[in-house]
């Protein structure tokens, strides 16, 4: 039965619609993944000289086991944001006769076909058996491997059960960030450190095998942990939450801008209620966290500005780069409805500015928290903030009114590229290009902050002409107007 | 009201609508008919400007609907779930239609009123968003969004298919209201031949983009059309 199961799963893969299409963005992505996996191994392989490079003098398994730990705690988040639950695909077969126990199984093990199970194994085996089993024997090596393996498992359900409790009780949600969070601050101010508590353990490991259980057993209780949360809660109505009641809302706050403030709580509607684009608002707020990543004191002391500009627009600017490259598209299954309604384009775009700047703004008031490590950091973030709502707002919408492919918002966005098109590629490079293209000159000929200025500078300019840029788009946007429209009625 | 000039419309080689000429007067009930693939959808489409026509133009009050916005303010239409908000609830679609078009929300639950028949208990407060829905309550969800605009042409697709008979009964009724009360130009295709020369005045039967058939509804009309779709 379990392999019936599995099958159908391989021919939904292959027969689904989005797979069909665009042999290109298939190709790239086969080579995406493929590029990923072989950098996966190669870096597990080159593990030995890379630390030796980077961490000259220090003993290579005491870095390695430092490394460890941090490397899972971090794939939590990953897998958090980007795993997908594996809930709808269950749906046909409740009905028929196979046993709740196999469906869980199976459930269970086609979660397992995961691209996050694939990674830490690809990263640490060759590790683990060359220089651990090298110089330790293959006991030592062993209970790596087993660790490692059981601490991905281990991870697996952990996320799979948390998510699942989150559909069922939002709070889980805000605890997780919380604990996440927590822990991650905890690290960066060194109240304790995971990577010590990390090469503590491992290299116990090395002389202690039987320690390797600790993690089987971890993962023993993730994995029955999950399974019996299933076992009560595989009724559909449960998991999914359908039977909650929807409640009407509406932002009075709003009413002041007319069908404007309409249009714009249409979007927030769009944002909170729909799983893709939720998972977009998401990624947002999980990006506020990349400061800790692009804002490093060394960077800072050694006047690495462009870096830490590319880090700023980043950072103010995902929810446009995240949100906007789909301006149009997240609408595409009433695009017909909106467009025969009574309802001027202008309009239409206009609420599509004030959305991307509102939500920006309010992610550059809450990432100025970092201006707490050096003022600096608040003036580069306000020249990126500045160049993202006045020039990457115009990128976004004119690329927009490029894209002709149309989105189901209800289904998850890991991996899911439908909806993406050469237009949002382009658009990618020039989220790079555009900001280099104006720092740069200035940058060289005089010094990095005359970049950083010319930037925020010509942000504001074109801030100021926004309504003139609208006119603009609006234009565009009826040059292409009818291709936009069938793109989104072809599903 | 709305003027046909000549307006052509081809996918893949196969002609989809090919119309030369016709006028609608302000006040007309016109019913589309016509078996699958005769261009009734893609005519309504070219009417609310939705596909880009190969050749002509339609022009409503005089102004092109390509070129003009202007046509949105008195015209609504409700063609498929295309047309709907799926993650709002009925109630919330209701006052964003209404909001477009100038109407309040203390306005808007005053037509509601009106329309409980209609609803049958089973759209307003139903807790669900309208995503969640039957398709037929869809279907009640878009055509009173259509009535709920107060406009000058209402434009229905199949409105008769998905609706429950009573509902169906009901639904003639209003339109045969509007008509007369408020002089609506109104456009609605069906394959229920009975309903559709029991509310429309002038009868339009396609047949591979072309109007093969324009009359007014007499007696005669629904014998001849049953003999036109004879097997």
């Amino acid at each position: 039965m379990l392999i019936t199961l599995l099958s159908h799963q391989w021919k939904s893969f292959w027969r689904s619609r989005s797979a069909g299409k665009g042999l290109a963005v298939q190709l790239f992505l086969g080579f995406l993944v493929l590029y990923l996996l072989a950098v996966a191994v190669g870096l597990g392989f080159y593990l030995n000289t890379f630390i030796q490079k980077t961490f000259p003098g220090k003993d290579v398994v005491l870095v390695f086991c430092g490394f460890i730990l941090y490397y899972f705690f971090a794939d939590i988040l990953m897998r958090f944001l980007l795993q997908d639950l594996p809930t709808l695909t269950i749906q046909p077969y409740l009905i028929q006769n196979i046993k709740r126990r196999q469906l869980i199984s199976f459930l269970n093990i086609r979660s397992l076909f995961n691209f996050f199970n694939l990674l830490p194994l690809l990263l640490f085996i060759p590790f683990s058996v060359v220089i651990i089993g090298g110089k330790f024997g293959a006991a030592a090596s062993a209970g790596f491997l087993i660790s490692i393996f059981f601490l991905t498992v281990f991870n697996h359900f952990l996320i799979l059960y948390i998510k699942r409790k989150i559909i069922v009780n939002a709070w889980w949600m805000v605890g997780f960030f919380v604990v996440f969070v927590g822990l991650g601050l905890c690290d960066y101010f060194n109240i304790f450190s995971l990577t010590n508590i990390s090469s503590i353990i491992f290299s116990k490991l090395i002389y202690h095998f039987w320690l390797c259980f600790i993690a089987v057993a971890l993962a023993a209780f993730s994995f029955i942990n999950n399974y019996n949360f299933l076992l009560k809660n595989l009724f559909l109505e449960d998991i999914s939450g359908k039977s909650k009641c929807r409640e009407s809302t509406e932002y009075a706050f709003l009413d002041r801008f007319g069908n404007m403030g309409e249009l714009i709580s249409l979007d927030v509607k769009l944002l909170l209620r729909n799983k893709r684009p939720r998972t977009a608002l998401l990624l947002s707020a999980a990006f506020l966290f990349y400061g800790f990543i692009f804002y490093k004191p060394e960077a800072i002391a050694n006047g690495n500005y462009g870096f830490l500009l590319m880090g700023g627009i980043f950072i103010t600017g995902i929810f446009i780069i995240n949100y906007g490259q789909f301006l149009f598209a997240w609408q595409s299954s009433h695009f017909d409805g909106l467009m025969a309604g009574n309802l001027h384009v202008r309009t239409y775009i206009k609420s599509k500015f004030f959305l991307l700047t509102a939500v920006s703004t309010v992610i550059f008031f809450i990432s100025s928290l970092y201006g707490l490590l050096t003022w600096k950091i608040i003036v580069i973030q306000a020249a990126a903030y500045f160049y993202n709502i006045g020039i990457n707002t115009v990128i976004v919408g004119y690329f927009a009114t490029r894209s002709y492919k149309a989105i189901d918002i209800s289904r998850g966005a890991t991996f899911n590229y439908q909806g993406l098109g050469a237009s949002q590629w382009i658009y990618s490079l020039f989220v790079f290009l555009v900001p280099m293209a104006i720092y740069l000159p200035f940058s060289l000929l005089i010094n990095k902050w005359a970049g950083i200025f010319a930037l925020g500078i010509a942000g504001l300019i074109s801030l100021l002409l926004q309504d003139w840029w609208i006119g603009v788009l609006t234009k565009q946007f009826f040059k292409r107007k009818y291709l936009i429209l069938q793109g989104f009625r072809e599903k | 009201m709305i003027t046909v000039n000549n307006i052509g419309k081809a996918y893949g080689g196969v002609i989809v609508v090919d119309i030369t000429q016709l006028q609608i007067n302000v006040g007309e009930t016109i019913g589309l008919v016509g078996n699958n693939g005769a261009g009734k959808t893609t005519f309504f489409r070219l009417l609310l400007d939705l596909i880009k026509a190969d050749r002509g133009e339609i022009l409503s009050k005089e102004k092109n609907v390509a070129t003009s916005e202007e046509w949105k303010n008195y015209t609504a239409a409700y063609l498929d779930e295309g047309f709907l908000i799926g993650y709002l609830t009925p109630e919330e679609y209701f006052y964003f239609t209404g909001k477009l078009n100038n109407r309040s929300k203390p306005d808007v639950d005053e037509f509601l009123k009106t329309f409980d028949l209609f609803f049958d208990g089973s759209i307003l407060n139903s807790g669900k968003y309208i995503r969640d829905l039957s398709k037929g309550n869809q279907f009640k969800v878009g055509i009173a969004a259509c009535l709920l605009q107060d406009t000058e042409i209402l434009i229905l697709d199949e409105p008769f298919a998905n609706l429950d008979p009573s509902t169906q009964m009901r639904l003639i009724k209003m339109l045969k209201e509007l008509q007369e009360q408020r002089r609506m130009t109104i456009f609605v295709s069906s394959h229920d031949l009975s309903h559709v020369t029991d509310v429309c005045s002038r009868i339009l039967l396609m047949e591979k983009g072309k109007i093969i058939k324009d009359q007014t509804t007499t007696e005669e009309t629904l014998k001849e059309l049953e003999q036109y779709f004879k097997v």
